[in-house]
C-alpha cells in the first residue's frame, strides 16, 4: 500500500538557489520516500569526461566513488551505467554531470533529476585542486542526500580505529571508504579507545607507550606527536569529550578502584563522579550534555548506568537485554547503541534514552564497540564476523552490515568522525559554485 | 608399510612414549592404538604443582620471572580461588626469600568482554594478588600492578582451554 500521506515533497526542503540554477525551475518534484527503510532508486550516469585524457582516467574513479557514497548513504538503491545508457524503468531520479581537470584543477559539475519528468532537482558546480578529486565528489554526493533527506550525507567522513601488526595495536584514520588511511602513532605498544573532539580535530586514546600503565593522550587527525593527558597512578583510559569540548569524561584508578572522573580539557582537576566498589568504566557523555553512560559492574555483572554529569542519580539503562557494556549515544541523544553478551560474544542493540524499545541491530559471532555516524544513520562496530576482527558499518535496516577497507589490517575500537567544517554548510552558499578550502581559487 | 611383527611392536611403543601434547592427529599407521596416550588437552585450570626443588643448589641460581607462578581466575571474576591462593603463597615465599625484588603483577583478561571493560578487570586482578601478599607481609612497595586487559593475551585459543590461560596475574620482576 503506498501510503501518499508519507510522500515527501522534495521541493519543501529545496533552497531557493536550486530553482535559480536552472532557469525552467519546476514547482514541484515529487518523490515517495515513505515506508521504513525505504530506499530511492536513483541511476547513476557516467561523468562524461572532457576530452582530455587526465580527465577521463579519472572520471571512471569518480563514478565509482560516487555511487558507493550514494549507496552506503543508505538513502539510495543505486544503478548504474556508461555514458547515454538508460536508467531502468523504475529508477526514481537521475544523477549525472561533467568533469574536467585543467591547469591542476578539477571540476565537477554536477546535475540530478527526477525521472521520468527530467525536472532538475539539483545542478551545481565544485571546483579544488586535482589532489582532492575525492573530495569533490564526496561533496556531490552528500548534497544529493540532503536534497532528497534533508540531512547532509557522511561520505567525507573519517574513521580511526587501532590496527594490529603483531602484538603491537596502533592508530590509524582513513575516510570512510579507506581512502587515504595512515597510522597516527609508531609506538610499538598498544593503543586503545580512540575518540573524536567534537570538531574532529583531536583524538584522546589510550596507549601504554613510554611503558607502565595505560595513560591518555590527545593527538591532531592530522597526525603529529601525543600529549598526555593523564598520567596518574593505575588506570587512565576509555576518555571521551564533553559535547562543549570542555571537559574530558574517562576512567581513572588513582584511589585505588576504576571510577569515572571528569578532568578538564588539558587533564587537570580531577572530579570523581562515581563512587562504588565496582568497576565503573567506558564513559559516553550525551549530546545534551547533561547525562553520561557508563558500564558498571555494581549490579553483578556489567551494565550500562546513566548518571546526570556530577555523578547523581545513577540508575540502569535496560533490564531488557543482559550484561551490556559500551554504550554510545546518537548525535540528537534520543538513543544509545550498547553491546549485549552472547555465549559467541555480543550482539549490538539499540535502545532510547530511556532504556525502553530495545532493537537488535547485529548479531552473529562478536560485535564490539559500537559508534554513530554523525547523522545517526549507520553505527561503525568491530566483529569478528569474518574471522579475524575488522570494521563493519550498519545501516541499521536488518540488511547485512558491509565490512570496510583496513588494507588488510586486523582492526578494532572504531571511531567516527564528525563532518568536517563546511560541509554542512552547504544550504547557507547560494552560489552555483563551490571550491574547496585548500584548492587554489 | 608392512614390518615384521617385533619391529612394529617397538614402533608403536615409540610412537606410545613421544610426547604428543603438540600433535594434535594421531599417527595413522600402527593399528593398535595405545590407550594410554590420548590425554585430552588438560583441564583448564592445573592445581600449581608446589614445585619443592630439593637439588643441592651449588650456586643459588638468581630468580627469574619464570619462577614465579600465575594466579588464575574465573570468568568475569577477581576473587582469588584456592589454586591462585597456593600460587601466591608460592610467590610470597619467593619474595621473602629475595627481599631485593620488586615486581610488576600484570592483570589479565580473556577475550570476551570490552577492551575497556577488560582493563578494569584486569587491574582489579593484579590488585586481588597484591592485596594477598601485602596481607602475607610482603612490602607494599616493592610490587606495582598494571593491566593488559584483553591485550597480550598468553594463548591464541578461542575455547575455554585458552581462555582460562588468559585470564590471570603474571609476576614480572622488576628490573
Amino acid at each position: 500500500m503506498r501510503r501518499w500521506l508519507g510522500a515527501i515533497l522534495v521541493t519543501l526542503a529545496m533552497p531557493a538557489w536550486v530553482a535559480r540554477a536552472s532557469a525552467q525551475a519546476p514547482t514541484e518534484v515529487r518523490i515517495d520516500i515513505s515506508g521504513a527503510g525505504q530506499r530511492i532508486r536513483i541511476h547513476c550516469e557516467a561523468l562524461a569526461p572532457a576530452a582530455d585524457a587526465a580527465a577521463r582516467s579519472l572520471a571512471g574513479q569518480a563514478d565509482d566513488v560516487l555511487a558507493r557514497d550514494l549507496e552506503w548513504s543508505a538513502a539510495f538503491l543505486v544503478t548504474r551505467s556508461a555514458t547515454g545508457g538508460v536508467a531502468p524503468g523504475d529508477a526514481q531520479a537521475v544523477v549525472g554531470g561533467t568533469l574536467t581537470v585543467a591547469g591542476g584543477q578539477v571540476r565537477l559539475r554536477g546535475e540530478v533529476s527526477d525521472l521520468p519528468g527530467h525536472r532538475p532537482i539539483l545542478s551545481r558546480e565544485y571546483r579544488g585542486g586535482s589532489a582532492e578529486w575525492r573530495d569533490i565528489v564526496h561533496r556531490f554526493a552528500d548534497d544529493i542526500v540532503l536534497q532528497f533527506t534533508g540531512e547532509a550525507g557522511v561520505s567525507r567522513t573519517k574513521v580511526a580505529f587501532v590496527g594490529a601488526t603483531g602484538r603491537d595495536k596502533e592508530l590509524y584514520v582513513m575516510d570512510l571508504d579507506g581512502a587515504g588511511r595512515r597510522a597516527l602513532t609508531a609506538d610499538r605498544s598498544i593503543a586503545l579507545s580512540p575518540s573524536f573532539s567534537h570538531d574532529g580535530s583531536l583524538m584522546l586514546f589510550t596507549s601504554y607507550r613510554g611503558g607502565g600503565g595505560p595513560r591518555l593522550f590527545v593527538i591532531r587527525q592530522s597526525g603529529g606527536r601525543p600529549y598526555l593527558v593523564s598520567g596518574r597512578p593505575g588506570l587512565n583510559t576509555s576518555a571521551c569529550y564533553s559535547p562543549d569540548g570542555r571537559e574530558i569524561a574517562c576512567t581513572l584508578s588513582m584511589d585505588g578502584n576504576s571510577e569515572i572522573y571528569s578532568l578538564d580539557a588539558r587533564g587537570g582537576s580531577p572530579r570523581r563522579l562515581t563512587n562504588h566498589r565496582a568497576i565503573d568504566t567506558s564513559p559516553a557523555w550525551a549530546p545534551t550534555g547533561r547525562e553520561i553512560a557508563f558500564t558498571s559492574d555494581r549490579g553483578g555483572s556489567p551494565q550500562v548506568y546513566l548518571m546526570d554529569r556530577d555523578g547523581g542519580n545513577a540508575h540502569r539503562l535496560t533490564y531488557d537485554v543482559d550484561y551490556t557494556d559500551s554504550p554510545a549515544w546518537s548525535p540528537k541523544g534520543d538513543r544509545l547503541a550498547l553491546v549485549a553478551r552472547t555465549s559467541a560474544g555480543f550482539d549490538i542493540y539499540t535502545c532510547r534514552s530511556d532504556g525502553s524499545d530495545a532493537r537488535l541491530v547485529v548479531s552473529g559471532g562478536s560485535n564490539e564497540n559500537p559508534r554513530w555516524s554523525p547523522d545517526g544513520r549507520h553505527l561503525v562496530f568491530a566483529s569478528n564476523r569474518g574471522g579475524s576482527f575488522g570494521l563493519y558499518v550498519s545501516d541499521l535496516d536488518g540488511r547485512e552490515p558491509r565490512r570496510l577497507d583496513t588494507g588488510g589490517l586486523v582492526a578494532t575500537s572504531p571511531a567516527w568522525s564528525p563532518r568536517p567544517e563546511g560541509s554542512a554548510s552547504a544550504l547557507d552558499e547560494l552560489g552555483t559554485s563551490h571550491s574547496v578550502p585548500g584548492g587554489r581559487p | 608399510m608392512k614390518l615384521p611383527t617385533p619391529y612394529r611392536i617397538v614402533l608403536t611403543l615409540l610412537l606410545a612414549g613421544l610426547p604428543l601434547a603438540g600433535c594434535v592427529k594421531k599417527p595413522p599407521q600402527p593399528p593398535p592404538a595405545p590407550p594410554v596416550t590420548q590425554k585430552q588437552e588438560s583441564v583448564p585450570t592445573p592445581p600449581p604443582v608446589p614445585a619443592p626443588k630439593e637439588e643441592p643448589a651449588p650456586a643459588p641460581a638468581p630468580v627469574g620471572s619464570g619462577d614465579f607462578q600465575p594466579v588464575f581466575f574465573d570468568f568475569d571474576a577477581y576473587t582469588l580461588r584456592e589454586d591462585g591462593r597456593t600460587a601466591l603463597d608460592h610467590n610470597a615465599k619467593l619474595l621473602r626469600d629475595n627481599p631485593n625484588i620488586r615486581i610488576h603483577i600484570e592483570g589479565h583478561c580473556d577475550e570476551r568482554g570490552t577492551a575497556e571493560y577488560n582493563q578494569a578487570l584486569g587491574e582489579r586482578r593484579a590488585q586481588a594478588a597484591r592485596d594477598y601478599l601485602a596481607a602475607a607481609g610482603i612490602a607494599a612497595a616493592s610490587m606495582d600492578v598494571v593491566s593488559y586487559g584483553k591485550e597480550r593475551p598468553f594463548a591464541e585459543g578461542h575455547d575455554e582451554a585458552g581462555w582460562q590461560q588468559n585470564r590471570r596475574a603474571q609476576f614480572v620482576i622488576r628490573q
